[in-house]
């Protein structure tokens, strides 16, 4: 019976991931971002006003991920990495779920509060 | 060990690594950090329920290793490793508890603590809790893929008679 209980608990894990995961995509109404390599913030930008513009970020380990704003959206444009998620991931939209670079430790995410 | 053991072990961790490198190739539809089908797991499940505990551990550690350096992505290492790491030792506790008719289910648990291992790494790494986030995202999309794998090892089990 112990493989019943454990089967009942995988399966609550899953549900209730599944709900916080919808949760997580809603998508944000703050405009602060935020650009955070290894803990430490690089740049902050307020995307109702800030012009567009390109950022490249260079990393510890000698490669770079180029940030473009415009329209008042934040992407992660190019990296040099062969996964590519960030790129991927296209513009920053939900609170919770910000863009990362895993090889070179970089975040860009919606800053807490209102500037 | 002996040669036929030895053997028996090679030949799966270069499966696994072929595993590895064709789904590579596969374009990901989700492009979210960490996501991945992981279909070489299905040697590892399955390996977790023929071998030894030690056997199984030198053929993920080959994979891992091995892995990284065929992705050209090395930095990726730290995070496999740590989910990995997480999932095997929790799967091979589940091996004792666990029928091989629900090789499933032990699968879906190690791809669940494969996810938890990955975020705590990434958590420490890039010294931000907020990547947490993705943990919900990870487990569902974790343990369906961890189901698709147990299933491919439960049948792969069933045929492979010894």
């Amino acid at each position: 019976m112990r493989n019943r209980k454990l089967l009942i608990a995988v399966a609550l894990i899953f549900l209730v991931s599944v709900c916080l995961s919808v949760c997580i995509l809603r998508h944000s109404d703050r405009r602060t971002v935020e650009i955070v390599q290894d803990g430490a913030v690089l740049y902050t930008f307020d995307l109702n006003r800030a012009e567009d513009q390109e950022i490249r970020v260079p990393a510890a380990d000698g490669g770079n991920n180029l940030i473009v704003i415009s329209g008042g959206t934040i992407c992660i444009a190019e990296a040099d990495c062969p996964d590519q998620t960030c790129v991927k991931m296209g513009e920053l939209k939900s609170d919770y779920l910000p863009i990362v670079c895993l090889p070179h430790k970089l975040i860009v995410r919606f800053a807490e509060g209102e500037a | 060990m002996n040669i036929r053991r030895l053997t028996e072990l090679a030949l799966l961790s270069s499966v696994a690594l072929i595993i590895f490198v064709i789904e590579l190739r596969i374009p990901n539809p989700f492009p979210i950090p960490g996501v991945k089908l992981g279909l070489a797991n299905i040697v590892t499940v399955y390996a977790v329920f023929r071998y030894r505990p030690a056997e199984t551990a030198m053929i993920v550690t080959v994979r891992l290793l091995l892995g990284a350096m065929f992705s050209g992505n090395p930095s990726a290492l730290l995070y496999s490793a740590a989910g990995a790491v997480c999932s095997l030792l929790g799967m091979l506790a589940l091996r004792h508890i666990l029928p091989e008719k629900q090789l499933w289910l032990c699968s879906v648990i190690g791809a669940m603590l494969h996810n938890i291992g990955q975020i705590t790494a990434a958590v420490i790494l890039m010294r931000s809790p907020g990547v947490i986030a993705y943990l919900p995202l990870l487990l569902v999309t974790g343990s369906l893929a961890g189901a698709f794998t147990g299933l491919c090892a439960q049948l792969l089990l069933n045929r492979i008679k010894r």
